[in-house]
């Protein structure tokens, strides 16, 4: 026996006074003469005594009430060193990781993993520590350490599947944590899943304390109805006299052994049904079903696929949000000529996104124009420093510039705005033209031509060009064979500037011929534009930021979010910059005033896929199996404190001096009635 | 409201206030004085002026005696026999063990007893009686023969006597039986802390002498009451043994064994013919006067 806070005991020595003054008192009290005692004598001595060790019996029982209270702050514990307590004794801490994916509502998986998480925690002793972690894609605990068992049921009952899909890591990781944080000798994690080989991907430094074991319960198969995943809703837009309209195929995969017939599709748009298609799959088998072309009408038409009812209900929904595609404004600033014939039919191809292109002079550039255009191209023109200032503005608060370099092009030294100062033209129509060389091919503008094949930057003549000078934050994106820059960016606030040192049309270079030409401008132009190309859905466990999901610009930030399931959130709180979505449906992003932005959520289908791993592999990976005598052995003594955590001894002593005091109390009022 | 007394003004002698005069012939005569002289009669036939009864002459009969007129109506010889007064020996047997140096209310029973014996001392030789003395614990401590010179000498002794060992009844009074051939009035006072058989066991060689004894039994208000409150160790005035006591539960138990014990030396002293009386030292001396004037004349009634 030992204790953890030793000092505790000096209090003992209080214990002493009460005893003393008893006994000074004693020696004080007056002694009464009296004639004779002959009487008194006579008087029972029985009833003196008894009476005497009645008194007694009080002093003792209050010193003793008094001694365990000290003892119980002194918080002892036992020790046994000759016998360390080996795994497989003593109290123990079970972390119960139950599966909340989606999957789990399949057939009565979910009561059955219920069932057995119960069963786990029936089995806690009064000084084991449970905890209870709800896991999908990722993990919560649920209730923390306790010994309550009770509390743990009712986290059980109340828990029921998400919209999450499976991932084994995340859980094995929390209840790493938990373990470790326990001081408990034996630890055990109990994992209730339906183990899908799509939520295990590789160990991902998943080992449990050594000495864990590790218990899977599989809750696989429960039901023999068919199960068919709406896996993906594809949009193919296109325009119809001025009318956008986009045709919606719809994936479907069936995971049932048995084909699947007579189970409809149907389209909802806005909540309409808008087109039904009959379902027929072999087992196993993924096929498609196309709709007829849906008018794109209305900005956030909330669109839905889906599956008539079979064995699991989450996976047959897929839902979508259709708008009509914004086009990206360009502006190009020439000064007449027709120097921008190229780059204007460049962007008049392509669908996503259109590209919408003005053409201006610089001084009939207004602000109204910049504050419209999602990029600004200086096509060879003279710059004058009015103008510079407004464009630099222009960069900072979130535009795009792309500035062309030929003979015309000049810029105010003072405005610094461009990633190099433009300085004399180089004359290579003598001798051998400049190529285009050391392409930064990780960069966002030349990342499609990275592949073999895939476009030839070599093969441009340029002829003539700008010797420009980059600036300190300038990056060089391109240079001529000669060493000197071709294309160099600059980020400036919010902005990019894109700098190419040549002309975009035929009079220095050969570039508007070549075939890289369009995906070059393309490239520029969206990656200046910062376009997001917009999603039709999201996936649950993605996460969401409402400043940017499904606003376009010159949108106001949103303020509230609704879920599908009609919670309110205020974005304005704090943290409530970075949502994690955990529901199927649409969340609906509200601004001021009436304007809203919707997401559709999605389920992932490749949950759905019932392919089991072999736990094994689990369990395995996780570092943890039966608690073998090696890991016994091995195992490093408890620290005191955790010993007297275990023993909780303290609390024995605790309970009874204070229900010593209450029989002192008894006992006192007996006597003192008496 | 007044308190009545048997005697008028015996109001005013209150036995602390009474030793508070210090000289205890002084107080003697103070209690004794306004008491009725002669209320008592010799228990002897003897010269006097009171005639008792007639006897036949015995040869050896004083002549002068002779009653001639009866002689002369009967021509027999009688003898005059005359109740005799004032010629009867009185002593006061006084227990001075160390239990009587015993007093809860400024006034020991010693002192009581003191005045008390004095009181009938002067009490009796104001009737011309012979007056004795005796005081002991478990020895003779004093002894005054009777005599109708003595009063002095008693009242002197009785006034140095200090209570010292420890006392017992049986051999002191056993020994003093010798002492008291003559027979008189022998007053025994005494608290009688002793079993009621011992006691009358140590009284009976007195009264086999032919004494009549008055026995009074002096006792505090404290020992009949045992009106203490709080507990604590008791130490016997006697012999000095303790023991705790918790007066509380004590009280009931105590007092009915106190009043067993006086009913007890009641009953074996009216058995044996012997005056007994309980005196309360709270209580005036003259209660203690008149009891015994009383049952004097009771005594002389019956006879």
């Amino acid at each position: 026996m030992s204790f953890l806070a030793p000092l505790f005991l000096i209090a003992l020595a209080g214990l002493a006074i009460p005893v003393l003054l008893h006994l000074t008192q004693r020696e004080k009290k007056q002694i009464v003469f009296f004639p004779s005692l002959m009487f008194v004598r006579r008087i029972p001595y029985q009833s003196v005594r008894r009476r005497k060790i009645q008194n007694w019996l009080l002093l003792a029982i209050r010193l003793t009430a008094l001694a365990l209270i000290i003892a119980a702050f002194a918080r002892p514990l036992l020790t046994r060193p000759d016998a360390p307590i080996a795994i497989g004794q003593g109290a123990r801490e079970l972390v119960v990781l139950l599966d909340v994916s989606y999957s789990m509502g399949y057939g009565d998986r979910w009561s059955r993993a219920q069932s057995a998480a119960r069963d786990a925690l029936r089995g806690l002793s009064p000084s084991d520590r449970g905890s209870v972690v709800l896991f999908a894609s990722g993990a919560d605990i649920a209730t923390r350490s306790t010994g309550e068992v009770n509390a743990l049921t009712a986290t059980v009952d109340a828990a029921k599947p998400g919209a999450g899909s499976t991932r084994y890591a995340p859980a094995l990781k929390v209840a790493t944590s938990l373990l470790t944080d326990s001081q408990l000798p034996r630890r055990e994690v109990v994992m209730i899943s339906d183990f899908q080989r799509t939520g295990w991907q590789g160990a991902e430094g998943t080992a449990l304390p050594s000495g864990t074991v590790l218990t899977p319960v599989a809750v696989q198969g429960g039901s023999d109805r068919p199960n068919v995943t709406v896996t993906a809703a594809s949009l193919a837009r296109s325009t119809f006299a001025t009318q956008e309209r986009a045709v919606i195929t719809a994936g479907l995969t069936n995971h049932a052994d048995a084909p699947v017939s007579g189970m409809t599709l149907t389209l909802e748009m806005n909540g309409l049904a808008v087109g039904t298609r009959p379902v027929s799959l072999e087992p196993g088998a993924s096929g498609s079903v196309t709709f007829d072309a849906v008018t794109i009408g209305q900005r956030n038409m909330r669109g839905s696929l889906k599956l008539s009812d079979d064995a699991l209900a989450a996976d047959n929904v897929r839902h979508f949000v259709l708008s009509p595609a914004d086009p990206l404004r360009v502006t190009l600033v020439e000064r007449g000529g027709g120097n921008s014939l190229y780059v204007t039919r460049a962007l008049a191809i392509g669908e996503a996104p259109k590209f919408d292109t003005v053409t201006k002079g610089p001084d009939a550039l207004s602000d109204d124009d910049l504050r419209r255009s999602a990029v600004v191209v200086l096509n060879d023109v003279p710059v004058a420093t009015a103008l510079a200032r407004r464009l630099a503005r222009y960069v900072e608060g979130g535009g795009g510039l792309l500035v062309a370099a030929g003979q015309r092009a000049s810029w105010p030294s003072d405005v610094e705005v461009l990633p190099a100062s433009i300085g004399a033209p180089v004359d290579r129509t003598r001798g051998p033209a400049s190529r285009v060389t050391g392409l930064e091919l990780g960069h966002a503008v030349f990342e499609a031509f990275r592949a073999p094949r895939s476009g030839d930057f070599s093969s441009i003549r340029v002829y003539g060009y700008r010797q420009v000078a980059a600036v300190a934050d300038a990056q060089v994106l391109a240079r001529f064979d000669g060493g000197a820059p071709a294309v160099l960016e600059k980020r400036l606030g919010a902005g990019r500037v894109l700098m190419w040192s040549s002309t975009l049309d035929q009079s220095w270079t050969d570039l508007p011929m070549k075939p890289v030409f369009l995906p070059f401008i393309h490239r520029a132009a969206t990656y200046l534009a910062a376009y997001v190309p917009p999603q039709p859905s999201l996936t649950v466990g993605q996460v969401l930021d409402p400043t940017t999901a499904g606003a376009h610009k010159g949108q106001a930030p949103p303020r509230v979010l609704l879920t599908p399931s009609g919670r309110r959130m205020d974005l304005t709180d704090e943290g409530a910059d970075v949502l994690e979505l955990t529901e199927q449906g649409f969340y609906e992003l509200r601004g001021e005033g009436n304007e809203a932005a919707v997401v559709a959520a999605n389920v992932d289908p490749a949950e759905a896929d019932p392919t089991p791993i072999d736990t094994a592999e689990i369990v395995s990976a996780a570092g943890a199996g039966a608690a073998s005598a090696s890991a016994a052995t091995n195992a490093t003594p408890l620290t005191p404190e955790a010993r007297e955590k275990s023993q909780r001894i303290w609390w024995y002593l605790l309970f009874a001096g204070v229900l010593l005091l209450g029989l002192d109390t008894l006992v006192s009022n007996r006597l003192t009635k008496a | 409201m007044q308190e009545v007394h048997a005697i008028p003004g015996a109001r005013f002698l209150d036995p602390v206030v009474l030793h508070r005069i210090g000289n205890l012939e002084l107080v003697s005569r103070a209690v004794v004085d306004g008491f009725i002289n002669g209320l008592h009669k010799a228990p002897y036939f003897g010269a006097s002026v009171d005639f008792a009864e007639h006897r036949g002459y015995v040869p050896g009969d004083d002549v002068r005696r002779m009653d001639w007129r009866v002689w002369a109506r009967t021509d027999r010889l009688y003898i005059k026999e005359y109740e005799a007064e004032s010629n009867m020996n009185f002593s006061v047997l006084l227990d001075v063990s160390k239990s009587m140096d015993y007093g809860s209310r400024g006034i020991t029973k010693l002192d009581y007893a003191r005045i008390l014996g004095a009181c009938l001392t002067n009490l009796v030789h104001h009737q011309r009686d012979r007056v004795g003395f005796a005081a002991f614990d478990d020895d003779i401590v004093e002894f005054v023969p009777p005599s109708a010179k003595h009063m002095d000498t008693v009242v002197h002794v009785m006034d140095r006597l200090k209570a010292g060992k420890p006392g017992s009844l049986k051999a002191p009074l056993h020994k003093l039986a010798e002492h008291f051939g003559r027979r008189g009035i022998l007053a025994l006072i005494s608290d009688f802390y002793e079993d009621p058989d011992t006691v009358l066991e140590a009284v009976s060689p007195l009264r086999f002498r032919g004494n009549d004894i008055i026995v009074f039994h002096v006792l505090d208000r404290t020992e009949l009451e045992f009106g203490f409150a709080d507990a604590s160790p008791f130490e016997d005035l006697e012999t000095g043994e303790q023991m705790p006591v918790v007066p509380e539960a004590f009280r009931e138990e105590y007092r009915s064994l106190v009043k067993a014990h006086i009913e007890a030396l009641r009953s074996s002293f009216s058995k044996v013919r012997v005056d007994y009386t309980m005196v309360d030292t709270s209580q005036p001396l003259d209660h203690a006067l008149f009891r015994y004037l009383s049952s004097r004349s009771r005594s002389m009634k019956s006879r």
